[in-house]
């Protein structure tokens, strides 16, 4: 385990020797990666707006953004501009004071949840025993906001767009679950350090996606349905419910959950590349490249080139997995409320308890190759 | 006092305040939405608390399943019915007022020296820490089996009865044979003489029949 | 035990079919990112109309003898054609004449009957204005030549597919000489003179 870089350490370390004491160098080295991750998942966002853009304007033969800076980069900044000074709006029937605290109970847990996502050996802000299950509860708080917005906006559609949200992140709630309990069946542990470690072995082969197959695809489509991207975006379907939940909202308000939407994206891309796509570990691992180069693994400076190529895959895996996720909204339409609760309820849900069992089955035969 | 035990302290003060504001708001207002919501509050505030004690694996499961869960269910419920009514004041609705409050009060004061009653048995063990799981998953198959196992078996009760309500099919048939006679409808302008026209088309068919 | 058996693997062939389809639809949508965009940025690139584009009409003051077929086979008689009668020469004269372009289909049906041709089609699409009464032109306005979007400084004017030479997909960058695939007009007359 104390293999790779430890910035904690060193930083302490470093801020001790100014004559600081241990506690409150610890207690300023806190909030920065916090920071550090409260600004990447943000820019993170920007860039996943540009690229919805560039990728659709892509698959139906259009150019997209193309004026606002190079290749139409400044595009998410004016928008979010825009968002910001935009006129606050609160309708005058509305309940102003759950109209202001919905939308902020639907980004704080899409946040929070980012400190579990490991970029590196010692690269997560918390590598906390409970790990993705934390994810999965803090995903369930989310529902409640969305409950409160649709409930304060004082608006048909506003309701009916927060009850659908609710019932959709409910249903799916349990396939993807179960998809992340059959990955920790497999690896022991619910920590997302210990998850990508025990891909990490065999490279590009010992990812879990092979062992998993089913897995991934329940995994995928429920963390679809989870952050309401386009099959299954029900709750703000324009042609039915103009806008959902959102109906009512301007502003930074509206600010709110067009950030949560796409950090969640971002978010969910990242957990399936942590999970089933070897998190941050390369498709032939460093170990390997280091004894054919003939360097030692515990060099600096390949300890150093490890820790920023760990860093460029994890992103690099999320972002193709958002890439898939915008060639599907193109793709395929969206489902029916029925459809989507009969696709949640008789389908992923048997499909992932089967999976599960499978995967027990298999560890027990197995143990060497699932995780015994 | 070093940080670590100060800022235990403080959130613990913060969790304990909003837990009992978040609770008495519940239990006040006159808004059932603002009550379910404030529900919502009472149960991150208990994670909080366990978060506070090492046991993150129960808060988050407390988050999980009465968050996520429960206070959604109840939230839908309120809000699949909501049906805005006037508030009635009742006639000496104080007398109801102070009987729970008697009622509260007493119950409170009852659970209060108990708790202070029981000698409680601190652990003196370390924290489990991140090891919390797997050491609740070893209770939970070998000393707490039994609870467990039950616990498993009326939730699987829950879930058939659930299906079972979900399916009309299991339901005993109701017999709407009654409400299915609908009487005739006629123009109220021209009275159609059902019974004449009948017969006449019964008639000339019968004597294309005949004809055959 | 048997039927359920079949009963599941009927289900999940099902399953397995649907996730081809999609998986086809994928492949579709991702052949089109492949494929060059179609995008004509318009105020700064144009395509060149057609010849026989409908576009705005034209009309000459000087050659209308106020005869007003145009009304009489407008779908919605939408020329307005202000005459007295001269008593001097006997003649029509025509005041004034005006088309409202907020309401006209451009079907083109004044100008195939005009019998002294004053009314023509131009290339002119763009009628944009802040009023909708803008659109209201009067004969002034109708005289007016359209700008050829082959002669703006400001406009790079781009051949619409069918004038694009054999196998040119792209219209940016194809010199202007270049000649449209297929045969021109002329060339089909000189082949049909040749054959006779």
């Amino acid at each position: 385990m104390d293999v790779g870089i430890d910035l904690e350490g060193s930083f302490i370390q470093s801020v001790t020797d100014l004559g600081v004491p241990a506690g409150a160098a610890k207690a300023i080295w806190m909030p920065l990666p916090m920071i550090l991750m409260l600004i990447g998942a943000t820019v993170g966002v920007l860039v996943t707006t540009w690229l919805e853009r560039k990728i659709s304007a892509a698959a139906q033969q259009r150019i997209g953004p193309e004026y606002m800076g190079p290749f139409g980069l400044l595009v998410p900044v004016a928008d979010g501009l825009k968002l910001v000074f935009k006129e606050d709006v609160v309708p005058a029937k509305a309940d102003p004071l759950l109209f202001t605290l919905g939308p902020i109970l639907v980004v704080i847990p899409v946040f929070l949840s980012y400190l579990i996502v490991p970029f590196g050996q010692n690269l997560a802000i918390a590598n906390v025993g409970t790990g993705v299950f934390l994810w999965i509860a803090l995903s369930s708080v989310q529902p409640i906001g969305l409950l409160m917005s649709g409930y304060a906006s004082n608006n048909k559609y506003s309701l009916l767009g927060g009850l659908r949200a609710a019932a959709q992140s409910i249903s799916y709630e349990i396939p993807l679950a179960l998809a992340v309990l059959a990955i920790a069946m497999m690896s022991n542990s619910l920590s997302t350090i210990d998850i990508v470690e025990q891909q990490s072995e065999y490279g590009l082969l010992g990812w879990n996606v092979w062992r998993q197959p089913i897995g991934f695809i329940i995994f995928w489509i429920a963390a679809l349905a989870e952050c309401e991207r386009l099959p299954f975006d029900l709750p703000e379907a324009e042609e039915e419910l103009v806008a959902g939940y959102q109906t009512e909202y301007a502003g930074m308000k509206f600010g709110l959950f067009y950030l949560g939407s796409y950090v969640n994206l971002v978010l969910s891309a990242l957990l399936v590349a942590v999970l089933y796509l070897g998190g941050w570990s390369l498709p032939i691992p460093i170990s390997m490249v280091a004894g054919w180069l003939g360097v030692s693994e515990t060099s600096p400076w390949l300890e150093i080139i490890d820790a920023s190529l760990g860093i460029t895959m994890t992103i690099l895996k999320a972002y193709f997995l958002v890439f898939l996720a915008i060639l599907l909204r193109w793709t395929v339409p969206r489902v029916r409320i029925d459809q989507l609760l009969d696709l949640g309820w008789k389908f992923l849900l048997p499909v992932a308890l089967v999976n599960l069992l499978l995967t027990a089955a298999l560890k027990l035969a197995f143990p060497i190759a699932f995780g015994g | 006092m070093n940080l670590a035990t100060g800022v235990q302290v403080v959130s613990f003060g913060i969790l304990a305040v909003m837990m009992i504001g978040a609770a008495l708001g519940v239990v006040l207002l006159s808004n059932i939405v603002y009550s379910a919501f404030l529900l919502g509050g009472v149960f991150v505030s208990i994670a909080g608390m366990y978060l506070l004690l090492n046991a993150d694996f129960v808060a988050a499961a407390q988050v999980l399943i009465y968050v996520g869960a429960v206070n959604v269910l109840i939230l839908f419920a309120i809000m699949l019915v909501n049906k805005r009514q006037d508030f009635i004041p009742l006639p000496r609705a104080w007398v109801r007022q102070v009987l729970t409050a008697v009622v509260s009060l007493g119950l409170f004061i009852l659970l209060s020296t108990m708790v202070l009653a029981t000698p409680w048995s601190f652990s003196t063990g370390p924290a489990a820490g991140d090891n919390s799981i797997v050491l609740i998953g070893q209770h939970f198959f070998s000393d707490f089996l039994l609870p467990f196992e039950l616990a498993s078996i009326l939730l699987l009760i829950a879930m058939v009865g659930a299906i079972i309500l979900a399916r009309r099919e299991f339901l005993p048939e109701q017999t709407l044979a009654t409400e299915l006679e609908q009487p005739v409808l006629t123009l109220p302008e021209r009275p159609r003489q059902l019974v004449s026209v009948a017969s006449d088309r019964n008639s000339s068919l019968d004597k294309v029949e005949r004809q055959k | 035990m048997l039927k359920f058996l079949k009963q599941v693997g009927d289900y999940a062939k099902e399953a397995v079919q649907a996730g081809q389809y999609i998986g086809q639809g994928l492949a579709v949508t991702f052949d089109h990112m492949r494929r060059r965009p179609i995008t004509v940025q318009y105020p700064y690139e144009k395509l060149i109309p057609s010849e026989r584009f409908r576009g705005r009409i034209h009309f000459e003051f000087d050659k209308c003898i106020a005869c007003e077929v145009c009304v009489r086979v407008c779908p919605i008689n939408l020329p307005v054609v202000d005459w007295t009668f001269d008593r001097a020469s006997k003649k029509k004269k025509l005041n004034h004449y005006s088309i409202d372009f907020g309401v006209c289909i451009f079907c083109g049906n004044c100008v195939e009957y005009c019998p002294t041709n004053c009314l023509s089609m131009t290339e002119e699409y763009d009628l944009c204005t802040y009023d909708r009464h803008q659109l209201n032109y009067d004969n002034v306005a109708l005289g007016r030549l359209p700008y050829k979007v082959v002669d703006d400084p400001m406009v790079t004017p781009l051949r619409e597919l069918v004038y694009l030479p054999k196998g040119v997909m792209d219209p940016h960058g194809v010199p202007a000489s270049s000649r449209r695939a297929g045969t021109i007009p002329a060339e089909l007359d000189e082949q049909e003179a040749a054959s006779n």
